[in-house]
């Protein structure tokens, strides 16, 4: 089985510089404007603090389990979820169920919006020149984040540290 | 391209009224964006002789073409009025995030007249304005403001431009905050913003921008973006930020200290960015709208007397002005003396410029501490900076007297303290001791709005980087004229500078993308604006549009009176070799700039005997219709002489 590729993100290195919504919207819409992008930024402005939110894609997604029409889910022989407009009536059950705040409305459509990995290459990951979007195995995912915590809790100390 | 252009939305603050009006698209071709349109519109609506802080005189935000779209570090705002502080043009800018969200809701520009009977605020969203009543925020810090605004309306993603008590109080250097931290700061644009009672303009969109060019558009911005990010100081820069680079400017001799007394300190490691890395005060590295660079700071102080300092930056110029130009080289004071401003609404640069003046003037007995309150203010002295900073933002006791900025406090407190008042036009000289900068030295003598570096920053004279020096020998043929103690194609260096600086400014980019780093060349500039508007233009022809804006800034100065004296340098520059470049040459002498100002005025087709521009010269850059006005009020040069 080929190793599931998750969108990881970082969010100590976030600059907040919106990269990432503007080539979400351009891809998916062909224009620029956060409100159309599928990864939205929560900005503290006062704290400089800036958090990307983004499908977690989920095992058992909730937003696909209210959709009353099918319109949430992947379509036929591909792998990557999306949003079956066609079917999309607008009810938004899955803005609420998603306990991420992931899925939005279209603000001229009418239809739901959520991350679709941009069907296997997201473009957010190739203009995030800090390194807060990631796009990689799982498993590599939790390894760095398990070492990444151990690390912080010092149990690495130098050889002469050791030695005392 | 009427979206990603933007419509003028005028404000009348007296009569309550607000309308639209869509650009022409001829004069984006002609001014391109931001800085260039603001340029046009000031012109037009500014009429000679307007009180400053008068209700005629039109506030005018413009945001860059490319700003709201994802070209790298486009998102600048540029604040255009004349200046309280000068009396002369003021072009002023900020990065943050707001000027994107104007371009959401549905606007590029806001042109602010009139004075409201009381304190308001703008609540612009989705094409509709809003006059709010602001009495309760009137007197709030600019972050307080902020929280307010968020709150009351209830969407954390409103963007706010606001006023802190400074420009309440008509401080002849407040600021226009953007995105809580980022300033619009030089030249009293605050203040203007203060006269007409005006506290803030909140602004949301969720509009959609579209290029022209869709496709070419964002391969252009790709191109930007590998080019930006394979630049050799660009990871620097966003590792160390712009106080990074502190003390490779002491080593040159170029850090202005002890209120320009000095030009180096012997340790200067407590102001630079790796020592706010090193010591932990940085906590994040943030980015302005759509920057891929990311050089501002949030800092924090977590323990000790100033405990609970939080907040963007400091920058370099202000770990200059509040820090080495006080002979302050205590980190804390200076991230709190940061904080101050940034909360009360003040120009770092100003603010510091005005208290080390003060402190020359207490060190030679021309003002006492009773003078001060009881103040000791000596070099060095923290607490007295930080009290002094409050007083000035609430124009309390000799507050009041720095408030109006060094020029006019000179004057008030007499003597040879006009000697130490390092100002020309009225404005303080930015962070750079141009002694041993000569190209620094001829594009502070001729900005429009005083001496500063941002309206033409000469970065690459000093050959810092493999990219400079290839810019140099662009310009002036030779690798060797990287050197900032020659005058020799000073003229030509400035010339070519002040050309891509406006074009930068118009477009929306930082200056850091176009003149401190390289990546986004002219070049690239053109391709921006062609696959934006569909209108295509080269290199050649939007450097021009450049001297046309940079021309049209200067007629305004023309306008309101100038004349080639204007174009000089603070009295200490000119008349005191610095003491830390043992070379005779370490000066601003009145032969050397007159040297250069003829060759300058000469590469622009302007008469040197009046620094005016020549009918000629206007009429070639499609500026006919300025050279009938200033015509007819007597300021076009005779060309028959020369």
């Amino acid at each position: 089985m080929a190793l599931q590729k998750v969108l990881v993100i970082d969010a100590d290195r976030c600059t907040g510089c919106r990269q990432c919504e503007l080539v979400c919207s351009y891809e998916h819409e062909g224009v620029y404007a956060p409100t159309l992008s599928r990864i939205r930024l929560v900005k503290f402005e006062d704290r400089c603090l800036n958090v990307p939110v983004v499908c977690g894609f989920c095992d058992k997604p909730p937003c696909e389990d209210v959709c009353p029409t099918g319109a949430m889910g992947q379509r036929a022989g591909q792998p990557y979820a999306v949003v079956r407009e066609e079917n999309c009536i607008g009810c938004k059950e899955c803005v609420h169920a998603c306990p991420l705040g992931a899925v939005a409305m279209h603000p001229r459509k009418g239809v739901a919006m959520r991350c679709d990995l941009c069907q296997g290459d997201p473009a957010c990951v190739k203009v995030c020149a800090p390194g807060a979007l990631r796009y990689e195995p799982l498993d590599a995912a939790v390894r760095q984040k398990r070492r990444a915590r151990v690390v912080a809790l010092g149990v690495l100390r130098s050889p002469e540290e050791e030695e005392c | 391209m009427r979206d990603i252009v933007g419509d003028i939305l005028y404000v009348d603050l007296t009569q309550r009224r607000a309308w639209r009006e869509p650009v022409a698209p001829d004069r984006v071709i002609r001014f391109l964006g931001g800085r260039g349109m603001n340029a046009s519109l000031l012109w037009e609506l500014c009429k000679p002789g307007t009180e400053p802080l008068g209700p005629e005189n039109p506030l005018i935000f413009g945001t860059g073409l490319a700003t709201g779209t994802e070209m790298p570090s486009s998102g600048r705002t540029t604040v255009t009025c004349r200046s309280p502080a000068t009396g002369w043009y003021l072009k002023t800018s900020a990065g943050g995030h707001w000027g994107g969200e104007l371009k959401y809701a549905g606007y590029g520009y806001l042109v602010v007249t009139g004075k409201s009977e009381h304190p308001v605020y703008l609540w612009i969203h989705d094409g509709e304005v809003e006059f709010r009543d602001a009495r309760h925020l009137w007197g709030k810090d600019v972050r307080e403001t902020d929280l307010a605004i968020k709150r009351e309306i209830g969407d954390e993603d409103i963007q706010v431009a606001a006023i802190g008590p400074g420009g309440e109080h008509l401080v002849k250097f407040a600021a226009v905050m953007f995105s809580v931290y980022n300033a619009a700061a030089r030249g009293g644009a605050g203040a203007v913003m203060g006269s007409k009672n005006l506290k803030a303009i909140a602004v949301r969109g969720t509009g959609a921008l579209r290029a022209a060019q869709p496709a070419r558009y964002h391969q252009v911005a790709r191109a930007c973006y590998e080019s930006l990010l394979a630049d050799s100081g660009t990871a620097g820069l966003a590792e160390y930020g712009t106080s990074g680079s502190l003390n490779v400017v002491n080593e040159l001799r170029l850090l202005p200290s002890f209120n320009f007394q000095r030009s180096h300190l012997e340790d200067a490691y407590p102001l630079t960015g790796q020592y706010l890395v090193e010591a932990g005060y940085l906590k994040r590295r943030v980015a302005c709208f759509a920057c891929i660079i990311g050089c501002h700071r949030y800092t924090q102080i977590v323990r000790g007397m100033h405990a609970g300092t939080f907040g963007g930056g400091p920058e370099y110029e202000t770990l200059s002005a509040l820090g080495s130009g006080c002979g302050l080289l205590d980190t804390e004071v200076v991230i709190k003396a940061n904080e101050l401003c940034n909360l009360l609404g003040l120009d770092t640069i100003s603010c510091g410029s005005v208290i080390q003046w003060a402190m020359e003037c207490y060190e030679k007995g021309l003002i006492t501490a009773r003078d001060l309150d009881g103040l000791e203010l000596h070099w060095g002295n923290g607490p007295a900076v930080l009290e002094m900073v409050r007083r000035i933002a609430f124009r309390e006791g000799f507050g009041d007297v720095l408030a109006e900025g060094v020029k006019v406090a000179a004057e008030k407190v007499g003597g040879d303290s006009y000697q130490w008042a390092v100002q020309a036009k009225g404005l303080e000289q930015s962070r750079v001791d141009t002694r041993s900068a000569k190209a620094y030295a001829l594009a502070f003598a001729v900005n429009p709005r005083g001496p500063d570096h941002l309206h033409t920053e000469t970065f690459a004279e000093f050959g810092l980087s493999p990219e400079a020096r290839a810019l140099i020998r662009k310009i002036t043929g030779d690798e060797k004229y990287a050197n900032p103690y020659l005058t020799d194609k000073r003229p030509e260096i400035v010339r070519w500078h002040e050309d891509c600086y406006a074009v930068t400014d118009s477009l929306g980019f930082c200056a850091f993308t176009t003149t401190a780093l390289y990546g986004i060349t002219p070049e690239l500039m053109a391709q921006v604006f062609s696959a934006a508007t569909g209108y295509e233009i080269s290199e050649e022809a939007i450097m021009e549009a450049g001297r046309r804006i940079v021309t049209l800034e200067k007629c305004y100065n023309v306008r309101e009176g100038a004349t080639r004296q204007d174009d000089t340098l603070p009295w200490r520059m000119m008349n005191e070799r610095s003491p830390d470049r043992p070379d005779p040459n370490a000066i601003n002498s009145a032969e050397e700039l007159a040297a250069m100002l003829d060759r300058y005025y000469a590469l622009h087709g302007w008469d040197p005997k009046t620094s005016w521009p020549l009918r000629s010269t206007l009429e070639r850059l499609g500026l006919g219709d300025v050279a009938r006005e200033l015509g007819a009020l007597g300021k076009l040069p005779d060309e028959r002489e020369g």
